[in-house]
């Protein structure tokens, strides 16, 4: 039996309560490292290390380093451990100052200067996308198999229909009160980026009225490529479905705290690494 | 000083206990959060709507406290009141994390220590002799997963939910899925009574070998729960004097009137006090301001606590015995929810935006959460949240210290302490990531 541990570095522990949905591992694999729901003291030699959260601390940064040298193979698992997540937006200048504030605290781990993702300090095999990606990646991940189909984009399995003559001339604000049941939310004026957002979340957030935040990242069209190419494929997207001025899109798009920069985009768009390669995205 | 430290498993998030000790004498026990990534902060400059997707992240354990609370923040500042449909389906949510939640710290946190393993994922692994006990393992996560199940069909995902909406919900629940939810839940049933039953005798097993259940000073307690038939979705916040008279009542919006803050140099989390008091929230909290549950089994199951250890009980290994209550309660009131229409249109009232200031309560499975936020040019300037967790911060210290005494003498330390260490803090389940933020 394969042993396998969960590395939790600074997250909301999401992806962990996914992995225990995903319970046909059980069968399969030795959990032999994981505090959330096992007593262990330090992670022991393992076939496969799960890390979740991104690297906020200096404790995170040396179990990080620690357990990857005793792992055969490290995947990154969600948002956070693969780009920073919500937690980098932290790495905004202001509010990166507010954060000096915590320095006076002496006797916990000491906060480094920004939220990483764990590819700038290990390799990585295997990313996991999804904030928290579903169960079923989880097991694609533990298992392998052969028959795994990477997933296209959010809009497929969003469900709501793209109208023709229904064109908005700006865009609404995040949400509003009313809102048409199955039209494409692009269509209602909404900055949904589901389009070039890598799917196989089965749309949960579009499908209740919530535009796609991008949180699963880029589509296997657009990962390899400069962040730019994902901005024009959006920009794209607009021009065919709504008037809305291409200035006012880039400016959503740009606004620091916008839905695509939530999860994804500070991080790639900001990269100093070559992309992360398709083939290793589940 | 020597000082001895106890990493923590089993809990949500990062913490660790440090005990310090001279000539065998406590000089004091620490609960320390050691995580942090700074939510008040982050947010500021957020469009305000935004807040229902962005406040889950702060827990994926208790994301939909989170995503409730921030609706109702967000209703307060733009003056709308969902309809009862929409209501309804939020209790069924708050119900569901209840379920998922009292589950998970009864069977996957608490349980081990009762069976003196590591890992309830160990026991659901064993096979030949063990078989009867993995039985157990694999019916507590069944019984675990009507709750997950639940939060996906009231809030379209279960970690990180988003069907609430400024307003009222997305959409109902339509007939033929209400009632196969239903279903499980009435199946659930007896399989958690029996589960429970099984943790209950554990639990007197436990007691009888290391004679406590815990530190079991009187303590005040808050809750934001009627007296009956909680709904989670919360009202306003009671507490309760450690005689077990209700002393104040008052909504979030007065909270600093009540509660102190204070931060310290050794956690991440800071700690409140009530009129400089102790207080506990969470199960016990609940269980002891309840008159009643208002369902049958759980009925039967709060006389037999009162029987058993009188009201207000204080013993902090009861806040297990509570959880279980409450997962039963919780099992029943999903059933007579689920059997009332839910499939209706009128789940939402639409609503205009504007700027303000706003608080939003709900009780989350570790007691009262409040968001708190000021809104200006659509944008969130300020916002706070007042997590549960740190309510119980002192009292957890206070209890570890009376472990602490308990185990260590001039002489020796018992190696018994750092399995009270664990069975403290997790009596609380307290919920680091959610306390830090």
């Amino acid at each position: 039996m394969n042993k396998f541990a969960v590395l939790q570095l600074s997250g909301c522990a999401g992806c962990e309560v996914s992995l225990l949905n995903a319970e046909e591992w059980i069968r399969q694999h030795r959990l032999v490292y994981m505090p959330l729901v096992l007593s262990a003291y330090d992670v022991p030699q393992v076939d496969i290390l799960l890390v979740s959260g991104g690297v906020r601390t200096d404790e995170d940064l040396y179990k990080l380093r620690w357990a990857a040298r005793r792992a055969g193979q490290v995947v990154a698992v969600g948002t956070c451990a693969i780009s920073g997540g919500v937690p980098s937006l932290g790495d905004r200048d202001e509010v990166r100052e507010l954060f000096i504030a915590q320095e006076e605290r002496r006797h916990v781990p000491r906060l480094l200067p920004r939220c990483s993702p764990i590819d700038t300090v290990v390799d990585v095999a295997l990313y996991l996308p999804g904030c928290p990606p579903t169960p079923e990646l989880f097991m694609a991940a533990l298992t392998q198999p052969a028959e795994f189909e990477a997933s296209t984009i959010v809009c497929q399995e969003c469900g709501r229909k793209k109208l023709k003559d229904m064109r908005p001339t700006h865009l609404v604000g995040f949400q509003k009160g009313e809102m048409m049941p199955d039209v494409c939310l692009i269509n209602q004026g909404f900055l949904c980026i589901g389009s070039s957002t890598r799917g196989g979340c089965r749309a949960p957030c579009p499908r209740a009225g919530h535009p796609c935040v991008g949180c699963r990242g880029p589509s296997d069209v657009l990962i390899e490529r400069e962040s730019s190419a994902w901005f024009t494929s959006i920009q794209r997207i607009f021009g065919t479905l709504t008037d809305i001025p291409a200035e006012e899109v880039e400016a959503g798009l740009r606004s620091p705290q916008y839905a695509l920069f939530l999860f994804q985009f500070s991080d790639y768009a900001a990269a100093e690494r070559p992309p992360r390669p398709k083939e290793k995205v589940l | 000083m020597p000082k001895l430290t106890f990493p923590l498993s089993r809990i949500e998030g990062h913490a660790q206990v440090v005990i310090e000790v001279q000539n065998g004498e406590v000089i004091s026990a620490r609960f320390q959060a050691t995580e942090f990534r700074g939510f008040e902060y982050l947010v500021q400059g957020v469009p305000a709507e935004q807040m229902v997707v962005i406040v889950p992240r702060i827990c994926g354990v208790c994301s939909t406290a989170h995503h409730v609370a921030a609706v109702k923040t967000l209703e307060e500042i733009y003056g709308v009141t969902p309809p009862p449909m929409g209501q309804k389906i939020r209790e069924l949510l708050m119900l569901g994390q209840i379920v998922q939640n009292q589950a998970t710290s009864l069977f996957i946190f608490t349980m081990p220590d009762r069976l003196g393993i590591a890992s309830i994922y160990e026991l659901a692994q064993a096979t030949g002799a063990d078989e009867a006990r993995a039985r157990i393992a694999t019916r507590a996560l069944r019984v675990r997963e009507v709750g997950t199940h639940l939060i996906t069909t009231a809030g379209g995902q279960f970690i990180h939910p988003v069907k609430a909406v400024i307003g009222g919900v997305t959409s109902g629940i339509g007939t033929e899925q209400a009632a196969a939810m239903r279903e499980e839940a009435i199946a659930a049933l007896p399989v958690a009574c029996e589960l429970f039953d099984a943790y209950w005798e554990m639990s007197v097993a436990l007691k009888e070998r290391i004679g406590t259940w815990g530190d079991d000073a009187p303590t005040c307690y808050i809750a934001a729960v009627a007296d009956t038939r909680p709904d989670y979705t919360g009202t306003n916040i009671r507490v309760m004097c450690s005689e077990g008279q209700v002393r104040d009542v008052f909504a979030a919006c007065d909270f600093r009137d009540y509660l102190a803050y204070e931060e310290t140099d050794y956690s991440y989390a800071s700690r409140t006090s009530y009129q400089g008091e102790i207080m506990r929230a969470n199960s016990l909290a609940r269980i002891n301001m309840a008159q009643a549950m208002g369902t049958p089994r759980a009925d039967e199951y709060l006389a037999r606590f009162r029987e058993a250890f009188g009201r207000p009980a204080h013993a902090i290994l009861l806040y297990d015995l509570a959880r279980g209550i409450e997962l039963v309660y919780a099992l029943e009131r999903v059933a007579e929810i689920l059997a009332e229409p839910l499939a209706g249109e009128d789940t939402a009232i639409p609503y205009s935006p504007r700027d303000g200031e706003g608080y939003g309560l709900v009780e989350a499975p570790r007691g009262p959460l409040i968001h708190y936020y000021v809104v200006e040019n659509g944008l969130i300037v300020h916002a706070q949240f007042i997590i549960p967790t740190v309510h119980n911060v002192r009292a957890i210290e206070r209890a570890l210290r009376v472990a602490a005494e308990r185990y260590i003498t001039p002489e020796r330390v018992d190696l018994e302490l750092e399995h009270a260490v664990g069975r403290v803090v997790r009596a609380f389940d307290p919920c680091i990531a959610c306390a830090t933020h």
